[in-house]
């Protein structure tokens, strides 16, 4: 059964962010915008876990968690408070209040869940069967060559999805002895600050595990990436035959 | 505990604004010289968040609306032309504001000068000029993020 999980801020961008944490995992989320909202919530869903900010208009975090803590049918849920202040006061004053944790703003999705999972349990969405599928469509091996091959257009979501996946080939790289890779730009019609943004963490996620990196792509990417200064000095291969020569 | 004009601001910014920007905006940052000038003219969108206690003051982060919307594409995961609202931008530049705000506000409170902090508002119009009279101490550094700038105002006097 999916873990319920009711996260409670002022800010929609907040939520969102702890919303799309969450994503792959099999939980059903929950909203509100502030403390009253958040306990008319929790009173009627019981959830598994809330993650509550501290700083809301009508009823701030503190006051929800005195009257969570006052509720026999509430005072056992678990809760991560978050903070935009990192000082000792307000951190003892946060452990005082008897949260289970508490995350300091800033903050990535992927940190909340590491301490997320130091209390829960979570499991994967079956649908992410599906999306190891996807990065089939990326990546491919060949010859002893991690290849790499981008869509003609790079949004912001197929960036974190391909850097999502290429952590996990970097290692499958590293345990087979695998110190090649080619990034195949030739599919490549727009370019734009996500696919600059992306080749350039490609780069240095290579170079820091020692893996040899070639990008291919055609004479008018070239052109393209010498536009910005960032890519500017980055050598290109016109055919994969050429990346494979100058490995 | 020493007074308000022996706080390192530009460190407490630095330090701040860097990491808000790093952690949720994935944006390298670097302080550089210039003030307002470096921001564009046109419209643009400024958060501020208040403190007070045994100290009081503002900080304010100043931004083009260009700049806000690239700093909400990236905090939201999308592209800037799937931005619905100024509702949005006007929410991501208010928690960024406030995350900032909040690490100020530590630093402070770690210096010995306790205060609270505000909820934080928007403002969005053209040309907009901030006044500073009255205070202690009033700071700002003006910081550069690829071809954008951002300028961070600060200021604060101690409590009567």
């Amino acid at each position: 059964m999916a873990l319920k999980i009711l996260t409670v801020d002022d800010s929609k961008t907040i939520r969102m962010i702890v919303k799309k944490a969450f994503r792959p995992y099999d939980c059903e989320m929950f909203e509100g915008e502030n403390g009253i909202e958040g306990l008319a919530v929790a009173s009627k869903e019981k959830p598994d876990l809330i993650v509550l900010d501290i700083t809301m208009p009508v009823m701030t975090g503190n006051e929800m968690l005195e009257k969570l803590k006052s509720e026999d049918s509430l005072k056992d849920i678990p809760v991560i408070m978050l903070t935009a202040e990192s000082g000792q006061d307000n951190v003892m004053q946060i452990v005082k209040m008897g949260v289970t944790d508490y995350m300091v703003k800033p903050f990535k999705g992927e940190q909340l869940i590491e301490r997320v999972e130091k209390i829960l349990k979570l499991e994967p969405k079956k649908e992410e069967k599906a999306v190891e599928d996807t990065a089939k469509k990326y990546f491919s091996e060949d010859d002893g060559i991690q290849f790499l091959a981008l869509p003609s257009k790079v949004t912001r979501p197929i960036s974190v999805e391909v850097d999502s996946h290429l952590k996990e080939k970097l290692e499958e790289m590293k345990s087979s002895g695998l110190k090649k890779f080619i990034l195949d730009l030739r599919k490549v019609s727009e370019t734009n600050v996500s696919l600059i943004k992306l080749i350039l963490l490609i780069i240095q996620k290579c170079e820091k595990e020692a893996i040899s990196i070639r990008l291919v792509g055609s004479p008018e990417m070239g052109k393209e990436l010498k536009s910005f200064q960032e890519t500017s000095e980055i050598p290109l291969d016109f055919s994969i035959d050429d990346a494979k020569a100058n490995f | 505990m020493n007074g308000i004009n022996d706080l390192d601001l530009k460190d407490f910014v630095t330090k701040t604004l860097t990491a808000v920007f790093d952690t949720m905006l994935s944006m390298k940052i670097e302080q550089i010289d210039g003030g307002a000038e470096g921001i564009d003219g046109g419209n643009q969108i400024v958060g501020s968040v208040g403190f007070a206690g045994k100290v009081m003051g503002n900080v304010n982060i100043l931004v083009s609306n260009d700049f806000a919307r690239l700093m909400t594409a990236e905090m939201l995961g999308m592209e800037t032309d799937k931005i619905e609202s100024e509702e949005e931008v006007f929410d991501v530049i208010g928690e960024l504001c406030n995350m900032v705000g909040g690490g100020i506000k530590s630093r402070l409170c770690d210096s010995g000068f306790t205060c609270e902090l505000s909820i934080p508002s928007v403002t969005e119009g053209n040309d907009l000029k901030i006044e500073s009279r009255g205070w202690d101490r009033c700071e700002h550094f003006t910081f550069k993020c690829m071809e954008n700038n951002a300028l961070v105002q600060i200021y604060m006097k101690t409590a009567e």
